[in-house]
C-alpha cells in the first residue's frame, strides 16, 4: 500500500515537473495538432434522401477521423449514414474512397472505412482519451471542415462536460438522438462540416466527436464524449450495429418530486411513461413507479443528466433476457422480473416506388410507437412527389399503405414484390388501400392521367 | 407642374371617374333615397368588447358591424365570422382560438342604444345572432322575400358600413347575379360585392329585401379537421360571394344557433368521395357517393350497421352526387341540416371480393360532438390556468381511447403563473392531480378546491402529452 502510495506521489511529481518543465500553451497546443490533425478526413459522402417522395441524391460535407490502423474512420451518423459513396480527403490532400461500415443514430455516431489499396503514405491513427476525466475549462482544440474548408483547427475549452439534451433532438437525417448520451460543451468554434471530427485535448487524445452546435449562438458547440464513441465504434466493427435491450420506459429526474414520491436524495429513477406494446407495459411496471434496483444495483437519477447512463444500463442487458428490477410504489416495493427485447433498428429502410411518384419505409417498432400506430402492417409513405399521379391520387406522406389492389401488404418486402410486378403491366388503375389517422383511404393510381398531362404541356 | 403630368393625371382621373361610375351607369334605377328610408327601420350598428384568447395568449378588441333587425322582439345579425369557435384552426393538440364577446351595445339609425347579449354563429355562412336586451315586441324588423326567382343579369343592392369618422354611416352598392351555381350547392353567384360586405341584406329592383351577402361554402380546409367531422369550413382564399336566400335565413331565425349547444345532426363516419375513377374501377353504376372510412364508436352509424368500405349512395332516397372530395361538404351539411334525432334511410353499396350487394340501412343522427371550444372550462385562479373537459377530436387526433382515457385538457395558462411556471402547457390532458384521477373539469375544481384549503407548497400532476406521460411539479405561491 506504501509502495502504492510513493509510486502514486512520485508518477504525480514526474507528471507535474513534466508540465512545469515542459511546454508553454502553444507549444501544446501545436503538439496536439501534429499528432491529430494528420489523421483528420475531410468527408463528402453522397447521401440518399426519400422524403421528398423520390430519391434523391445530395452531396454534403463532414469530418471523421482515423482511430484504427486498418483505416476505419469514425463520423457522425448524420453525415455518413445514408451515404451511397463517400470521397474523403485525408490531410496530405490525398482522396480516397470509403465504404459505410455501421452506424448507430442513437448516439450520432458512424464507422467508415479508407481504401488505402492506392495510398502509399502511412497512415496516421489518433489516440483516444478518457471522456470521464475530462475538466471544465481545459483547453481544447476542434478539427474538421467547417463550411467545407477543410483542415481548419479552433480552439477554445471545456464550457460543461455534462450537457443533457431530451430524446425529442432529431438529427438532420429525421432520428431522434441522445437517449444514450450527454454532450461535452465547447466554445472551439463548431460550423456546419465540422459534424463528425475531433475534438482534441492538448495531450492530443481524442475526447470527443463534434456533432452539434447551436445556429446563431456564438460558440456553442456540442461533441459526442469519447467513452460512448469508444463503445459504439467497438459495437460496430465487432457485429456491424450496437446491439441495445429495451423495455419501453421513459424516466424523469426526481428532482423536486422526492417528496410526493417518498423517496430520499439519490434513490431510485422515476418512470414516468410507458410504450404501448412494450415489456414495460405487459410487466407489472406502471408509471408513477420508482425504480430502486435493477439487477440488485442501486440506481439514481435525481438529475436529468443521470438519466442516459440509466438507460444505457438497460441497453446493455442482452436482449431477450429477464432484468430483475426492483420498484418502490407508494409505501410498498415490489420485485419482479421484465423480459427485455432488442431495441432494434429505429428507422425502416426506404424503396422508391418511382414509376408510381412516392417513397414508403419499413414500419419498425420504434416507428410504429413513435407514428402512434395500432400495428407495424404496411408501408409507411415517407414522402409524395409534387404532381405524380399518387399526389394526384391525394396520397400523403405518413399514410401507411396496407393493400395494393388484392393484396395485402404485412411488410417492406411485400410492397417491393408487388411494386416490382405491377410497375411494367399494363395496368391503368392501381388502387391503394391505406390507413391514415385511424381510419381507412382509397387512393387510385390513375396511370393515362400523367401521359395525358404531359401530353397537354 | 409641368403640362405632360397633368395631363396625366387628368386622363387617370377621367379614367377611375369612369370606372366608378359604371355600375351607376350601367344598372338597373335603384330608388336608393327610398331604400335607405326603408333601411332606417332594421339597420343597426353594433359596437362589440371581445376577448380572444389564444393559447397562453388573451387579447381584448373592439370590433363595429352593420346590423340587421330580423325580428320584433330585437333580433339582429351580423357578420360572425370571427367569432367562430376555433375559426379556421382544427382542434390539433387542444389548441383553441376562443372568442368571446364582452360587451354587445347596438345603436339603431335615429340614435337609440340599446345593450345586448351575443347568442351564436351560424358555422356555414358566418351568420351571427344577437339578441337586444329587454327588447320585446317593439322593432320593425326586416321582412325577407321568400321565392325570390334569381336570374343572371338580376341587379341587386345593398347597404355597407362606413369607417366610424364618416357621416352619414352607410353608403349604398349594387352588384348582379353572375350566374347561378348548381354544385356543390344552388347558391346564386353575384359580382360587384366584397366580402366586407358580407350579412349586408341584398335588395332585388323592387326594392325587396331577399337574402343577405354571403359565401359559397368553401370546402378547402375540409381535409384538415383531425377529426375527420369537418367541423370548420375556413374562409380561406377568395370566397365566392352570393345570396344567402330567404328561405335559409327564415329556418336560422326561428331557431337561430346557440352557443355551446350543439344542434347538428352528426352519423360518426369519416368519409371520402366516391370519383368516377373509382366507380369504374369497383365496377359500379353510380354517379357519386360517399365512401365510409371509419366509424366512431357507438356512433349512430355503427348502430345502423354502416362497415368500413360501404358507399352511402343515396339518403331518404335522395342521389347522392358526391364525386370530387370539393363536394363533401354537401353531404356534411346535409346531415347538420336534418339535426340531432333525424331518422335517416341510407342506401348503402356493400362490395366484397365476389359481390356487390346494396342495402337499406336505418339511422339516427344525434348531436355532432362537442368542439374544444365549446366544452366546459374551469378556471383556477390559484395556480392561474384553466382546463376543459376532452371533446370527441381530443380522441380523435391523439389516438387515444374514449372508453379508457381520462382527463382534462389545459386551455389557457397565464403567462409567469404558477402552473405556466411549473412546466404545464397549453395542450397537456391533466390524469392525476396529486394522487387523484380526473375525469371532467368537476373533478379538477373539486381537487383544486380542497388544495387551495390545504395549501401545500408544491402540487404534483400527471399528464399526458405527445404520446408520453410526466410528472409536472407545480410550486405554489399563497
Amino acid at each position: 500500500m506504501i509502495l502504492f502510495r510513493n509510486l502514486f506521489l512520485v508518477l504525480w511529481i514526474v507528471i507535474n515537473v513534466s508540465t512545469v518543465t515542459g511546454a508553454s500553451l502553444q507549444e501544446q497546443i501545436l503538439d496536439a495538432r501534429d499528432r491529430v490533425l494528420p489523421a483528420l478526413v475531410h468527408i463528402q459522402p453522397v447521401i440518399k434522401n426519400y422524403s421528398t417522395g423520390q430519391l434523391e441524391k445530395q452531396a454534403v460535407i463532414g469530418s471523421g477521423v482515423i482511430f484504427h490502423p486498418d483505416g476505419y474512420v469514425v463520423t457522425n451518423y448524420h453525415v455518413a449514414g445514408k451515404a451511397e459513396r463517400i470521397i474523403c480527403t485525408l490531410s496530405d490532400k490525398e482522396q480516397v474512397q470509403a465504404t459505410y461500415i455501421g452506424g448507430d443514430p442513437l448516439t450520432d455516431l458512424a464507422v467508415i472505412q479508407l481504401d488505402l489499396s492506392d495510398y502509399d503514405d502511412t497512415l496516421v491513427v489518433a489516440e483516444f482519451g478518457d471522456s470521464d476525466s475530462i475538466e471544465v475549462g481545459q483547453f481544447v482544440l476542434a478539427m474538421g471542415s467547417p463550411l467545407s474548408l477543410s483542415r481548419s483547427v479552433s480552439a477554445g475549452v471545456i464550457s460543461t462536460r455534462d450537457r443533457f439534451f431530451n430524446d425529442n433532438v432529431r438529427l438532420p437525417t429525421g432520428e431522434r438522438t441522445g437517449r444514450y448520451n450527454l454532450w461535452i460543451q465547447t466554445d472551439a468554434a463548431i460550423n456546419p462540416g465540422n459534424s463528425g471530427g475531433p475534438l482534441v485535448d492538448l495531450s492530443g487524445r481524442v475526447i470527443g466527436i463534434n456533432s452539434r452546435a447551436t445556429i446563431f449562438a456564438n460558440n456553442l458547440g456540442f461533441a459526442i464524449p469519447v467513452n460512448i464513441v469508444r463503445e459504439v465504434t467497438t459495437a460496430i466493427l465487432e457485429k456491424g450495429e450496437v446491439v441495445r435491450s429495451w423495455i419501453g420506459i421513459h424516466c424523469q429526474a426526481l428532482q423536486e418530486l422526492e417528496e410526493f414520491f417518498k423517496t430520499d436524495r439519490d434513490i431510485g429513477v422515476l418512470v414516468s411513461s410507458i410504450d404501448p406494446g412494450s415489456p414495460a407495459e405487459t410487466s407489472f411496471l406502471k408509471a408513477g413507479d420508482v425504480i430502486l434496483e435493477i439487477d440488485s444495483v442501486p440506481v439514481s437519477a435525481r438529475f436529468l443528466e443521470e438519466l442516459p447512463a440509466f438507460y444505457n444500463r438497460i441497453a446493455k442487458h442482452k436482449p431477450g433476457s429477464e432484468l430483475a428490477v426492483k420498484v418502490l410504489r407508494g409505501d410498498e416495493t415490489y420485485s419482479f422480473k421484465i423480459t427485455t427485447k432488442q431495441l432494434g433498428d429505429i428507422q425502416g429502410e426506404d424503396f422508391e416506388a418511382e414509376g408510381w411518384g412516392f417513397t414508403v419505409k419499413d414500419i419498425t417498432r420504434q416507428m410504429q410507437i413513435e407514428n402512434n400506430l395500432k400495428d407495424s402492417l404496411g408501408v409507411l409513405v415517407k414522402g409524395v412527389k409534387p404532381g405524380s399521379i399518387a399526389a394526384i391520387g391525394s396520397l400523403r406522406p405518413s399514410d401507411v399503405i396496407i393493400k395494393v389492389n388484392q393484396t395485402n401488404i404485412i411488410g417492406f418486402t411485400d410492397f417491393v414484390t408487388v411494386y416490382n410486378d405491377l410497375k411494367d403491366t399494363a395496368e391503368k388503375k392501381i388502387l391503394l388501400t391505406v390507413n391514415r389517422s385511424g381510419g381507412t383511404r382509397y387512393v387510385l393510381l390513375k396511370f393515362n392521367q400523367v401521359v395525358e398531362e404531359q401530353k397537354d404541356e | 407642374m409641368n403640362k405632360p403630368l397633368i395631363s396625366v393625371v387628368t386622363v387617370w382621373l377621367t379614367i377611375t371617374i369612369i370606372l366608378f361610375s359604371m355600375p351607376v351607369v350601367q344598372s338597373q334605377e335603384f330608388d336608393f333615397e327610398l331604400l335607405e328610408q326603408k333601411v332606417q327601420s332594421f339597420a343597426v350598428i353594433i359596437n362589440m368588447k371581445l376577448e380572444v384568447s389564444f393559447g397562453i395568449h388573451t387579447a381584448e378588441q373592439s370590433e363595429r358591424y352593420l346590423g340587421t333587425i330580423v325580428n320584433r322582439d330585437g333580433m339582429v345579425i351580423f357578420n360572425g365570422t370571427s367569432l367562430t369557435s376555433n375559426a379556421g384552426l382544427p382542434a390539433f393538440s387542444g389548441f383553441t382560438v376562443k372568442t368571446n364577446p364582452t360587451y354587445i351595445e347596438v345603436s339603431t339609425l335615429d340614435g337609440k342604444t340599446y345593450e345586448a347579449e351575443y347568442i351564436g354563429v351560424e358555422r356555414f355562412t358566418g351568420i351571427g345572432f344577437i339578441q337586444i336586451k329587454g327588447g320585446s315586441d317593439q322593432f320593425t324588423p326586416v321582412e325577407f322575400k321568400g321565392d325570390q326567382e334569381f336570374r343572371t343579369g338580376d341587379w341587386l343592392s345593398l347597404f355597407m358600413l362606413l369607417p366610424e369618422f364618416i357621416n352619414p354611416p352607410l353608403a349604398a352598392d349594387v352588384g348582379m347575379i353572375s350566374t347561378l351555381i348548381e354544385s356543390p350547392e344552388h347558391f346564386p353567384l353575384t359580382v360587384g360585392f366584397n366580402s366586407l360586405q358580407t350579412t349586408a341584406v341584398l335588395f332585388n329592383g323592387d326594392l325587396q329585401p331577399v337574402g343577405v351577402l354571403g359565401a359559397l361554402m368553401d370546402p378547402s380546409m375540409a381535409n384538415t379537421d383531425p377529426s375527420g367531422l369537418l367541423e370548420s369550413f375556413g374562409q380561406f382564399g377568395i370566397p365566392l360571394l352570393g345570396v344567402i336566400t330567404a328561405e335559409r335565413l327564415q329556418r336560422m331565425i326561428a331557431d337561430p344557433p346557440r352557443q355551446g349547444v350543439v344542434d347538428r345532426g352528426w352519423l360518426g363516419i369519416s368519409l371520402q368521395a366516391l370519383t368516377r375513377d373509382m366507380v369504374e374501377y369497383w365496377g359500379l353504376d353510380l354517379s357519386g357517393g360517399i365512401i365510409v372510412n371509419e366509424i366512431m364508436s357507438e356512433s349512430p352509424a355503427e348502430k345502423a350497421g354502416l362497415a368500413v368500405g360501404d358507399i352511402i349512395s343515396q339518403i331518404n332516397g335522395q342521389q347522392i352526387e358526391v364525386d370530387k372530395e370539393e363536394k363533401l361538404p354537401v353531404f356534411q351539411r346535409l346531415m347538420a341540416e336534418l339535426g340531432p334525432g333525424a331518422a335517416v334511410e341510407l342506401t348503402v353499396i356493400r362490395r366484397s371480393e365476389t359481390r356487390i350487394d346494396t342495402l337499406s340501412l336505418l339511422a339516427t343522427l344525434e348531436a355532432a360532438p362537442m368542439a374544444a371550444a365549446d366544452a366546459d372550462e374551469y378556471e383556477c385562479k390559484s395556480l392561474e390556468f384553466n382546463v376543459r373537459n376532452m371533446v370527441f377530436a381530443d380522441y380523435m387526433a391523439n389516438n387515444l381511447e374514449a372508453e379508457t382515457f381520462n382527463g382534462v385538457v389545459v386551455s389557457k395558462l397565464k403567462m409567469g403563473g404558477p402552473a405556466n411556471v411549473g412546466g404545464l402547457r397549453i395542450g397537456d390532458i391533466i390524469q392525476r392531480i396529486g394522487d387523484s384521477e380526473i375525469s371532467s373539469v368537476e373533478e379538477a375544481e373539486l381537487i383544486m378546491t380542497e388544495i387551495e384549503t390545504a395549501q401545500p407548497a408544491e402540487v404534483i400532476f400527471f399528464i399526458w402529452r405527445q404520446n408520453q406521460t410526466l410528472f409536472v411539479n407545480v410550486k405554489t405561491n399563497w
